[in-house]
């Protein structure tokens, strides 16, 4: 007994195609969670709702690129997330970029100043606006080219290239502000 | 030595260039301008160090092996055909998003189990001692509720169809459990799973309510049969049973009214 309903669109077929070409992704898509909205049970949670959502566009999925497909998904289901609760109010005082390693690079051990220069890259990363902040993470972290990162964020290469540049140089401030030149 | 006017399309390509997006030929000619220009080279090695020292420290996350399990499971739940669609988490006219965020509840939970865990293993090891034989049952259940409730820890076996969930269990413990079907009335199947309780291997078949879950316990019990009784510890709700020689305990935080709901229509679908 068939009842009409939007879920019986979905059959496993689908879902295991489905399966095949986009859950390769998920290690990124759970990446691009994790920074974006920070708490490791929230980037599951986001991750989860991503990949429904993509499962229900997954008919209109071209065949292009599955890995920048998701992750506009993911990025979408992030921004939904930091507006329902309200993330973008919560800010990362920079004090803490500054203070926070500096004490521990003091420590002549090697590992804890990996750990702290991971740490004052990550807080640094934390003060950038999240435009900004997106950016790095999928040039630096996910390695996407310019053309891919268009389409996640669906804004031109121009834009790409200008918010890169920008948040280049403002993460350069914040590591190294003794070598930034003033201009 | 500072940027002059003719510096300025060189540095609005730097970043390409580091990041080998320029045509060959444009490449050639930032090198190029670089090769004699102190100012642009400085701001080129700052940038390229950024970009080493950014690239090199920021980490790459690896999916937790319970995102993927969940995943595919809600990836199968929502495959499954429109017949099965009178349960809770399958309501046609709710929006898309309502199975994972209802799921999403779930992992709020979890991460509440983690705290409470850390908080009661202290207490209840303390417990534990003062109590009689007849109350480890429960305490141990308890423990073992709470301790699904961590991530990775809920399901060896993530289905929601009782058909993959029971022949899950053959071989791996003497009790083939109960895994009734109750889906219709809103109790949905998470998976089951295998736990140590009181010294034995011990089936755990887990079912959702909303955001609750319900971990079923049962095992070998030559008594007679009982019917159900209740009790209530730590805000978690046990209810105990016994039939055809196996005992059978529900763990929940779900309010009582519920989950006697739940056991009353365990019970008759078995």
């Amino acid at each position: 007994m068939q009842q009409p309903s939007e879920r019986s669109d979905v059959t496993e077929g689908v879902v295991d195609r489905f399966e095949r070409v986009v859950l390769p992704h998920l290690d990124d898509a759970y990446t691009l969670a994790r920074y974006l909205v920070r708490d490791e049970h929230d980037a599951q949670d986001v991750v989860q709702d991503a990949a429904l959502r993509a499962l229900r566009y997954f008919e209109g999925f071209s065949g292009g690129d599955a890995r920048a497909w998701l992750l506009a998904i993911v990025r979408n289901c992030a921004l939904d997330w930091r507006r329902r609760y309200r993330l973008d109010e919560r800010s990362v005082p920079f004090d803490e970029v500054v203070h926070g390693p500096a004490t521990a690079s003091r420590s002549a051990d090697a590992a804890a100043i990996e750990e702290s220069e991971q740490h004052r890259v990550q807080r640094a990363l934390g003060t950038l606006p999240l435009e900004f902040r997106e950016v790095i993470v999928l040039r630096e972290v996910q390695e996407l080219r310019y053309r891919e990162i268009s389409d996640v964020l669906g804004v031109p290469i121009g834009t790409v290239m200008s918010r890169l540049a920008r948040a280049r140089r403002q993460l350069a401030a914040l590591l190294h502000p003794d070598t930034r030149e003033v201009s | 030595m500072h940027a002059d006017a003719g510096c300025a399309p060189y540095r609005d390509a730097l970043d390409a260039r580091l990041d080998g997006e320029l045509p060959l030929d444009e490449a050639a000619g930032v090198d190029a301008h670089l090769a004699t220009c102190e100012s642009c080279a400085g701001e080129y090695a700052m940038l390229a160090a950024t970009h080493r020292r950014v690239s090199a420290h920021l980490p790459r996350y690896a999916a937790p092996d319970v995102l993927s399990a969940r995943v595919r499971a809600a990836l199968s739940e929502a495959a499954r055909p429109a017949t099965a669609s009178t349960t809770l988490t399958s309501v046609p006219s709710e929006p898309p998003r309502t199975p994972a965020w209802r799921a999403s509840a779930w992992w709020r939970l979890a991460a509440a189990g983690v705290a409470i865990a850390l908080v009661s293993s202290s207490v209840t090891s303390v417990v534990l001692e003062r109590r009689n034989a007849s109350h480890q049952a429960s305490e141990e259940l308890l423990a073992s509720h709470i301790r699904s409730l961590m991530p990775g820890h809920l399901t060896d076996v993530v289905s929601t169809n009782q058909h993959a969930v029971k022949p899950w269990f053959d071989g791996r413990v003497d009790v083939s459990p109960s895994v009734p079907n109750l889906d219709s009335i809103g109790f949905p199947l998470v998976g089951g799973r295998m736990d140590y309780v009181r010294g034995r291997a011990v089936p755990v078949v887990v079912y959702a309510r909303r955001q609750h879950l319900i971990n079923v316990y049962e095992w070998a019990q030559p008594a007679r049969a009982a019917s159900p009784s209740e009790s209530t510890r730590n805000g978690y709700h046990l209810v105990t049973w016994r039939r055809d020689g196996l005992e059978y305990w529900a763990v929940s935080d779900l309010n009582t009214k519920e989950l006697d709901a739940f056991v009353a229509a365990f019970i008759a679908a078995q």
